[in-house]
């Protein structure tokens, strides 16, 4: 209960240190559901209604690359962007850039495999119908775009979701630093390990609420579209 | 004329197709029919060109229309789905609508239809277009005695307008009867049977019956 209302007190406090966590946990994840919808979606997209030989071989691989373990990916792109590694160049390691690329390698995956999945599921008799009545191809993905919309919002929102709530991989190439590569979830470790659980939990409430916030956002505006 | 040559079609380890020759004459009205599994729905959907059969050659008109078993029902009404990708008026759309008995549900969501309903609008949304071979899996399917007839004479009223040949697969003795002037009969994906049907002899119903079974 003392969460609660600290978690109340701290929202409307309008904290500047907790405004600027929250911003760059709001930039990370849209920037991570977004790149990773934006190669994920026509590719699942591609993967559902393509019938190709080493289909099943690379949907075990897709499966697979769903359950890698953040901290595992997080020390790929680690390995990667570390100052003697092949990408270290270009400085960008403990920076929120760094910290979208490993969350993109996490997602990406996720936003492919709960795409053809769907797509092979739900636009299969959708196409054979509009190939039927002689419709052609933009017409006929138009029609599996809005048909679909709620399965692919989903999608979207599963990806965001995860990306809100990652914490190994950003921990690992962020660095939790203060002022900058900080996000709600590694602010929570951070105030756990110091003992102050009230307040983690605080926190963890703020988290959940955005969540709720952008998932009541998003179904909305595609049930707005949906009753034309 | 529509001809399939050596068509085949397996899943797995089964043959579901297996068609040496099979031709079609301009302006034909055939009905298919055989068990459940025999290949009917396959064997349409590889003349409408939705399935690849795995070897054999089909040659067909490049203006075919084609109903599935289960046509899909797109958000919106009836009318918009009828209407959709079409070049034809709102106007003709609601005189096929009323044709099929449905005037009072042209603006209920498509998607609310009964069964029965549905088909005969997603029947709607085909026939409001033109084409050379039109193609259609169990039209009747989910009608009673009344819709089976009111369909057979909506199909030929559209057969005589546009001269097309028409295919259909059916379970109907009725509907094949009425509206159909061959008959081939499928089994295990091959065809059994393939001939004239002659109104004039007026041979029973029951026997037309056995040939079903
Ligand atoms: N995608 C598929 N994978 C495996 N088997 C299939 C597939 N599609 C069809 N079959 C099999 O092919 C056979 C023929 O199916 P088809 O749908 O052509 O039958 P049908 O004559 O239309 O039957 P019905 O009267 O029940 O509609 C069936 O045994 C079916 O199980
Ligand atoms: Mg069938």
């Amino acid at each position: 209960m003392e969460s609660f209302k600290q978690a109340f007190d701290l929202l409307f406090s309008l904290d500047k240190e907790l405004l600027q966590i929250l911003g760059v946990t709001m930039r990370m994840s849209f920037f991570s559901t977004s790149i990773s919808c934006l190669i994920g979606l026509p590719i699942g997209a591609l993967i559902g209604t393509r019938r190709f030989r080493g289909k099943s071989f690379l949907k075990k691989i897709i499966h697979t690359w769903m359950g890698l373990p953040p901290v595992v990916a997080g020390l790929m792109v680690y390995s990667l962007f570390t100052h003697y590694g092949p990408f270290g160049k270009l400085n960008l390691l403990f920076t929120v850039t760094v910290m979208v690329i490993a969350q993109c390698v996490l997602i990406t995956p996720l936003v492919i495999g709960l795409t053809s999945s769907f797509v092979e599921s739900t636009s299969r008799p959708i196409i054979e119908t509009a190939r039927g009545l002689g419709l052609r191809s933009p017409r006929i993905v138009r029609l599996c775009l809005s048909e679909g919309r709620m399965s692919l919002l989903s999608v979207v929102l599963n990806a965001f979701g995860r990306s809100i709530a990652e914490v190994g991989a950003v921990s690992i190439v962020g660095g939790n630093i203060q002022w900058k590569t900080r996000v709600m979830t590694t602010a929570i470790m951070l105030e756990t390990n110091k003992g102050k659980f009230s307040f983690a939990l605080a926190l963890g409430i703020v988290l959940l609420i955005i969540a709720f916030i952008v998932n009541a956002a998003a179904s909305w505006i595609v049930k707005e579209k949906s009753d034309d | 004329m529509i001809e399939l040559l050596n068509v085949k079609k397996i899943y797995g380890d089964r043959t579901v197709l297996d068609i040496p020759k099979l031709s079609f004459f301009e302006g034909e009205a055939v009905a298919l029919a055989g068990m459940n599994g025999s290949g009917k729905t396959t064997l349409l959907r590889i003349m409408a060109n939705v399935l690849k059969p795995d070897s054999g050659s089909v040659t067909a008109p490049d203006n075919i229309l084609y109903l599935p078993q289960k046509p899909y029902a797109f958000r919106g009404s009836v009318i918009e789905n009828i209407l959709i990708g079409a070049k034809a008026q709102k106007e003709k759309a609601q005189e096929l609508l009323f044709k099929a008995g449905l005037s009072a549900l042209s603006d209920k969501p498509a998607k609310s239809l009964s069964g029965g309903e549905w088909q005969k609008a997603a029947l709607c949304r085909i026939l409001i277009r033109p084409c050379k071979l039109l193609l259609l899996d169990e039209p009747t399917a989910a009608l009673d005695a009344k819709g089976t007839e009111l369909v057979s004479g909506i199909l030929k009223e559209y057969k005589e307008n546009t001269g097309c040949t028409l295919i259909f697969s059916t379970h109907s003795p009725s509907l094949a009867l009425s509206a159909a002037d061959r008959l081939i009969l499928l089994r295990d994906g091959k065809t059994e049977a393939d001939g004239k049907i002659r109104k004039d002899v007026d041979k029973p119903e029951t026997e037309w019956e056995n040939l079903f079974l």
